[in-house]
């Protein structure tokens, strides 16, 4: 390790009244973090060890670990981390899809705007108003997807968003209707950065396209895999509004709630903010390991040009 | 080495974010979210997005924060009054600053409020908050501030609601004046009954369970000749419409001091569950799955379904011919075998409390007064000098004079048998109404597991007695835990 020795030096005026502009320039990132995260962050930490609700003294009802013991035998989170967890199942789909669907557009093909934006409007859509229009696409008796499904088979369509499993598929297939745009403009960058003398050293060794594909292709996209699985994983875990749209009271048997939906029932319904805290205590340290795992793994298969 | 560092660092960054989100973004996004269910219809949500503040000056020396949920052409009204308010006590008054928002995210803004220690001068109380708001030192008692000629001029039920003797609600001292009273009505589709050739529910005699049975069965009809059910007699959302069914025939749900789920061996409940469920069963009503499809709410505004629940905020909706294209009127919900031979309902009320830390106890218990019982401010709501009713009049006399003379004349569009929902307020051989059990327990949170998995019997996999007695253990959880929630507030 190289040790500097640090040198003092006079400053000008100038460097002076700069280095102050540098730290104003510094203060406002760094208050605004300490206010608006910090601040909340310890202060949702502090709820969790309490029966707070909001109206009642929040340090007159500190309760330790009461609220995270109670979480362990609590039916209704690990029947919403079950699900939220099944919600994940779309990730690996939307990302094989993405990866498809930008290898199609990767090449010199008519109308690849037009397609990009297509596939890109659902990401810049408002994600209430999508659900909406989802929930109308679900429905059983006047909805796209049953219109179909009679014209072609003369019975009925399946109850979307009315069974406990149907419900659960609806959403995912949701979810990755929604999230594939963003992975397909991923992709596609990282695939228009991998080197075209790859494919053609590739070619002179005489390797075919799947060669190619798993040898020159998958890996150099591993970069982009990784941040793709990492913001969705974080993702899957916050996922609510498209299950409050679309079935507002947690689906039937409360098959489609999530970890989120029941921490806003907990806190914002029923009025247990102290408990509600520590749902998301929870979930935030779930989120942490697992993407702290993810790093830590990242070096067995990620892989970059470098 | 430093690479694992810094990943250590930026997986706890995002971990933080995480629970940021949580804790803040769904927030909003939830409020954004939940304005188009029907729960939102039947809690008086309103559609508005933004709050608004209005300040209004006189030349004394005291400045009220009033804080209210309401709707855009409800502030117009109160705004109207409060500017009133201000010109009879200008000497005192120096302003009013009057900030409305939607009921979404009134109680987050109450929560900070409260957390902040910077509560508003007047704000709203539900009944199910006065406990908690009185023990924990929010709101103060009114009774020394107004006469009691003001106080015995509303609905005695809101002259109960209000009360808390530091134990019980009901008695004691007045904590808050009615913003409104409502109830939970029953309605049928008059130009259906015609093409059935019926005669019309008496609204001096409601239906017994087994006459409504038979009313349903004949409007419940293929009409398009498809082979298809398209007209059913009654469509039922069991949130809210269940319990009608279900107190007209006795039940409750917890003991008298509400400390015990009474619902497995509720025999009143299981046969009034069963003649509920066997609705569906029998296909008096539209089937489950075509329930999630299409609610019955949307079915009754498409002329559907012959009986429907009319909640006195529904009554502008369905006297609009653009909303609602068929005659109706109100009538009462049927009548269980063994309950007291009088048909129940349910009320709902808010009410304007003052804050205990206020500077000016005297001002505020005024401008509470106003804003509940003002006569004139009480034709404007109801619609008697504006056409259109926001809600019924607080002031009975007004109500029963005033009001239905202008229903009568057709100055108020209104349903005709407005004296249902008068019953149901008032009381009478007919009829009763009292607030659900859930507005006096911490939260409403023990009665989720009753209705909303009530579908599984009417879709036949569970029966009624396995369903009432699977369920119990969960609600009387949830029972305890707002037990003891309710008990946090004196700490």
């Amino acid at each position: 390790m190289a040790s500097h020795k640090r040198v003092k030096t006079k400053m000008s005026a100038m460097a002076k009244r700069e280095e102050r502009w540098a730290w104003l320039f510094i203060a406002s990132p760094f208050l605004g973090f300490m206010l608006f995260m910090a601040y909340p962050i310890v202060f949702a930490v502090i709820a969790s060890a309490s029966k707070w609700t909001g109206i009642n003294s929040l340090w007159g009802n500190m309760v330790g670990f009461g609220n995270y013991i109670k979480i362990l035998s609590d039916v209704k989170f690990w029947r919403a981390m079950g699900t939220t967890i099944i919600y994940m199942i779309g990730i690996p789909i939307g990302m094989i899809l993405g990866m498809l669907v930008a290898m199609g557009l990767n090449r010199k093909i008519p109308g690849k705007r037009v397609l990009t934006t297509m596939y890109y409007v659902p990401v810049v859509s408002s994600l209430v108003a999508v659900s909406i229009l989802w929930a109308w696409v679900f429905n059983y008796d006047y909805g796209l997807l049953n219109g179909i499904y009679k014209f072609l088979t003369g019975t009925h369509g399946p109850n979307w968003l009315g069974d406990e499993v149907m419900v659960k598929i609806s959403l995912i297939i949701f979810m990755v209707w929604k999230g594939l745009g963003g992975t397909i403009i991923l992709y596609l960058a990282g695939l228009q950065n991998i080197p075209r003398d790859y494919y053609e050293a590739a070619m002179i060794d005489g390797a075919g396209s799947i060669a190619k594909f798993m040898n020159i292709t998958l890996p150099l996209l591993s970069p982009v895999t990784f941040y793709v699985l990492i913001t969705s994983l974080i993702g899957g875990f916050q996922v609510f509004v498209e299950v409050q749209v679309m079935t507002p009271s947690g689906g039937p048997n409360y098959s489609s709630a999530t970890v989120v939906f029941y921490l806003f029932e907990k806190a914002f319904t029923n009025g247990q903010l102290g408990y509600g805290s520590a749902v998301a205590v929870i979930l935030a340290i779930i989120i942490f390991i697992i993407t702290a795992i993810n790093f830590w793994g990242q070096d067995k298969w990620v892989k970059t040009i470098d | 080495m430093k690479r694992r560092v810094l990943s250590s660092v930026l997986a706890m960054l995002v971990g933080a974010s995480a629970l940021m989100g949580c804790s803040t973004t769904t927030v909003e996004e939830a409020g954004e979210a939940s304005g188009d269910n029907q729960a939102a219809q039947a809690t008086e949500a309103t559609n508005e997005t933004e709050s608004s503040s209005t300040t209004l000056t006189g030349e004394g020396e005291e400045t009220l924060h009033v804080f209210l949920y309401m709707q855009e052409h409800e502030k117009e009204i109160y705004q109207k009054l409060i500017d009133q308010f201000v010109e009879e006590h200008k000497d005192k008054v120096k302003e009013i600053v009057f900030e409305v928002t939607t009921q979404d995210e009134y109680n987050q803004k109450m929560i900070a409020s409260m957390t902040a220690g910077d509560m508003p001068d007047v704000f709203y109380v539900g009944p199910a908050a006065v406990r908690s708001y009185v023990d924990n030192g929010y709101i103060m008692p009114l009774d020394q501030y107004v006469d009691d000629a003001t106080i015995s001029s509303i609905w005695g039920t809101t002259q109960e609601i209000y009360r808390y003797d530091g134990k019980n609600i009901g008695s004691g001292s007045l904590y808050a004046f009615p913003k409104d009273l409502s109830c939970f009505a029953f309605a049928y589709n008059q130009d259906l009954f015609d093409a059935a050739g019926l005669d019309y529910p008496d609204p001096n005699k409601p239906y017994t369970y087994d006459e409504f049975v038979e009313v349903c069965k004949a409007l419940t009809k293929d009409t398009d000749g498809d082979g298809e059910i398209d007209q059913w007699g009654v469509a039922n959302a069991d949130q809210w419409g269940m319990t009608p069914f279900l107190y007209s025939n006795g039940v409750k749900f917890l003991n008298d001091d509400m400390t015990k789920v009474n619902v497995a061996n509720n025999k009143q409940l299981i046969e009034a569950l069963t003649f509920y469920t066997d609705l569906t069963k029998n296909g008096l009503t539209p089937s489950v799955e075509q329930d999630t499809a299409l609610g019955g709410y949307q079915r009754w505004l498409d002329g559907q379904v012959a009986f429907y629940a009319c909640g006195t905020w529904d009554v502008a909706a369905f006297m609009d011919d653009n909303t609602f294209p068929y005659k109706w009127n109100l009538c009462g919900w049927p009548v269980g075998p063994s309950g007291d031979g009088r048909s129940h309902t349910w009320m709902g009320s808010v009410g304007y409390c003052v804050s205990a830390t206020t500077k000016y106890p005297d001002l505020c218990a005024e401008l509470v007064a106003k804003l509940s019982t003002d006569a004139d401010g009480q034709r404007a709501v109801s619609g008697i000098t504006t056409g259109a009713s926001i809600q019924l009049p607080n002031i009975v006399d007004l109500a029963y004079g005033e009001f239905k003379d202008a229903v009568n004349n057709g100055t108020v569009p209104y349903a005709s048998n407005v004296d249902v929902i008068f019953g149901y307020f008032d009381g009478n051989d007919h009829y009763a109404a009292a607030l659900q059990e859930m507005d006096y327990t911490y939260n409403s949170e023990w009665f989720t597991p009753f209705w909303s998995g009530v579908f599984n019997i009417k879709n036949g996999d569970i029966s009624v007695e396995d369903y009432v007695a699977q369920v119990e253990p969960e609600m009387q959880a949830a029972l305890d835990e707002a037990i003891e929630l309710q008990n946090s507030a004196t700490k």
